[in-house]
């Protein structure tokens, strides 16, 4: 396995060294052949000594922050006092509105039987590295909050266990908080429903609104943008329009027959909520969505205000002020358009934030909201649609997103769905709420500096390419085609990278994509070959 | 902010090549860009592919869609990666000097 001394111990996180506890490629988790020819140095990437004296690498030899350290010493001192005066905020009644209960009571009862640790996918998908282990960070944050949270003091220090707040820990720690997927199978593992995931976002909420770190592509690219310009994707309200008539001309082509969406529309029955990312990467979701609204006979429309069209919340992953911005947003724009419902399209995460945690400040007026895996169970299921099974006559697998079936408990609506249109569907083993993460989870997918994408492929996606594979184990050549139905734009961004990654299109045929193409593929009014098998 | 040099052009680029100031481009930063790319020589296609998508992050301030893209030039996608190997996003678009595309796509 591994040739490290000892695994690295808790209080080491403040001892300064050149990387604590490495990558160790050698110790990765098999994946079954011929994907266990592939050299793992292949898909690594090294980051260059000059590039690792401007960026703190020093937790794992992987920076998902470009954390620099402060220039002068009033600098870093002044993110310490940040950091500790964080502490104190974070267990604050009146300053943490969002998580408070679920915190202290992660915090407090932890008992460290390990049970989480075998849950945990980039622990043991990274072969045991001991920084990963879920109640790594979590004691940190604990011996830290001895020291400096509410009621802290030298005497609980000493009996939590010593760490010292300095440059070195605040560097590791921060990106220790970007070392989690937030899947929250270590939470579904705990005999007492200790939540490590949680702990680890509270940790990145404090780093965003106490020290204002947070990785770029989440927060100034990412939600800063979004309440900017409309969407995280930069996509404004004229650049939407130009893009779905373009879908919508694309679609009507493919399926025989005129497809249009409504915009703006009044009164209607459903608002649709589309992760932006749709629009542009793929298209051919929003446009299955617009043929089984349309042929559903479904009274609906798409928003073209800003925020309206994108329905990403980044924020739930790392912020709680900037979630409340967009989440309010996106509701006052369903209570003007008086629509009954919104329905949240194939995004996890915008599940979780809107349909869920949202309910925190929205209050019980706010339009109602729901996912689109009942929806569309409800409307195959009342035969509105006519469908052919024997259309989608190929193995078909199932990627629970994690805060659809661990988050939220959709786990049968989309088998319903799969029952009646993949005749050749087979289960993943284990899935529904004890499934693997895709290692792109909590914006890891769309995060990609320094060498973070490699770590996300390698490590955080490891366990659940295995997994996939080991689904298809029966018809593994590339003679067979195969389709991942993963319904989540964050996922299909992972699976996108892990496929190309491996070859898996030349090495097993194996593509991806969501729910309703699969739908729309077994529609009978449609022209057949929906779906296209191309490696994207 | 890294500098990418070729010839007479000097430019700052992020991490991943993409332009740092996307309205400092003109023709020979595409050309200069291009050779990053393993682009050698810029033909008619590859400029079809650039102008492209060029005037439509002008109009709309994002790249287009792949498939809109293949659409309008009548270049099929497969013909894109021949011009530009690492593709129509991290490789035309880089050369027509858009910024890296964020979000979920």
């Amino acid at each position: 396995m591994s040739d490290r001394p000892h695994p690295p111990r808790v209080a080491d996180i403040g001892v300064p060294s050149e990387v604590l506890s490495p990558v160790d490629l050698q110790a990765l988790v098999p994946l079954p052949p011929p994907y266990d020819g592939i050299d793992a140095r292949t898909i690594w990437k090294e980051l260059s000594a000059e590039r690792r004296t401007e960026v703190d690498a020093s937790l794992d030899g992987v920076s998902a922050l470009s954390l620099a350290r402060p220039a002068d010493g009033d600098g870093e001192r002044r993110q310490l006092e940040a950091l500790a005066a964080g502490l104190v905020r974070l267990l604050g009644r009146d300053d943490n509105w969002a998580f408070l209960q679920p915190l202290l009571l992660s915090l407090e009862h932890c008992t460290h039987c390990q049970t989480c640790a075998d849950a945990c996918p980039l622990f043991v998908g990274s072969g045991g590295n001991e920084v990963y282990r879920p109640t790594y960070r979590s004691d940190v944050v604990r011996r830290l909050l001895a020291r400096y949270g509410p009621g802290g003091n030298p005497i609980r220090a000493a009996l939590a266990g010593r760490v010292e707040l300095n440059w070195t820990t605040l560097a590791r720690l921060a990106e220790l908080a970007y070392r989690c997927t937030l899947c929250r199978r270590c939470m579904q593992s705990c005999p007492i429903g200790v939540d490590n995931g949680l702990i680890a976002r509270e940790l990145r909420k404090l780093l965003s609104q106490e020290l204002g770190i947070a990785p770029t592509d989440l927060h100034a690219k990412g939600s800063e943008q979004q309440l900017a310009v409309g969407s995280s994707t930069g996509m404004s309200p004229a650049a939407l329009r130009d893009v779905v008539e373009f879908i919508d001309e694309e679609t009507s082509e493919r399926v025989g027959f005129k497809v249009s969406t409504p915009w703006d529309r009044e009164g209607a029955d459903v608002l649709l909520l589309h992760n932006a990312g749709e629009f542009l990467s793929w298209p051919e979701n929003p446009g299955a969505f617009a043929v089984i609204m349309q042929q559903a006979g479904i009274s609906w429309t798409l928003s073209s205000e800003l925020v309206g069209y994108d329905a990403v919340n980044y924020g739930l992953w790392y912020d709680d002020a900037q979630f409340a911005r967009v989440a309010t947003r996106q509701a006052e724009i369903a209570r003007r358009l008086k629509v009954r419902k919104v329905v949240i399209g194939e995004c996890g995460h915008a599940h979780k934030a809107l349909a869920v945690v949202a309910d925190r400040i929205l209050g019980p007026d706010a339009v109602p909201r729901e996912s689109f895996a009942p929806f569309l169970a409800a409307i195959v299921g009342s035969g509105a649609l006519r469908l052919d099974p024997a259309r989608n006559d190929f193995p078909v697998t199932l990627h629970d997103p994690c805060n659809l079936a661990r988050g939220l408990g959709i786990v049968e609506a989309p088998r319903r769905v799969l029952r009646a249109v993949a005749p050749r569907f087979r289960e993943m083993t284990p899935h529904g709420v004890d499934n693997y993460c895709c290692g792109g989870g909590s914006g890891f997918a769309i995060m990609s500096p320094n060498n973070f994408a490699a770590w996300r492929t390698l490590v955080a996606g490891r366990m659940k390419f295995r997994q996939v594979l080991e689904a298809f184990a029966d018809e593994p050549g590339p003679d067979v085609p195969k389709y991942l139905c993963a319904p989540c734009s964050n996922c299909k961004g992972q699976f996108r990278e892990l496929l190309r990654a491996y070859g898996a299109w030349e090495r097993s045929r194996l593509t991806y994509g969501g729910l309703v193409e699969l739908v729309v593929n077994a529609m009978t009014d449609v022209r057949p070959g929906y779906l296209e098998w191309e490696p994207h | 902010m890294p500098q990418f040099t070729h010839g007479d052009v000097t430019i700052e680029v992020d991490e991943h090549g993409f332009m740092a100031e996307p309205t400092a481009w003109n023709d020979e930063v595409a050309r200069a860009l291009a050779t990053a790319e393993g682009v050698t020589e810029m033909t008619e296609e590859h400029w079809k592919i650039v102008r492209y998508l060029r005037d439509y992050w002008v109009q709309f301030g994002i790249a287009p869609m792949v498939r809109k893209l293949c659409k309008e030039t009548g270049l099929p996608l497969k013909q894109v990666y021949e011009l530009f190997p690492s593709g129509p996003a991290n490789g035309a678009c880089k050369v027509a000097g858009l910024p890296k595309p964020t979000g979920c796509v």
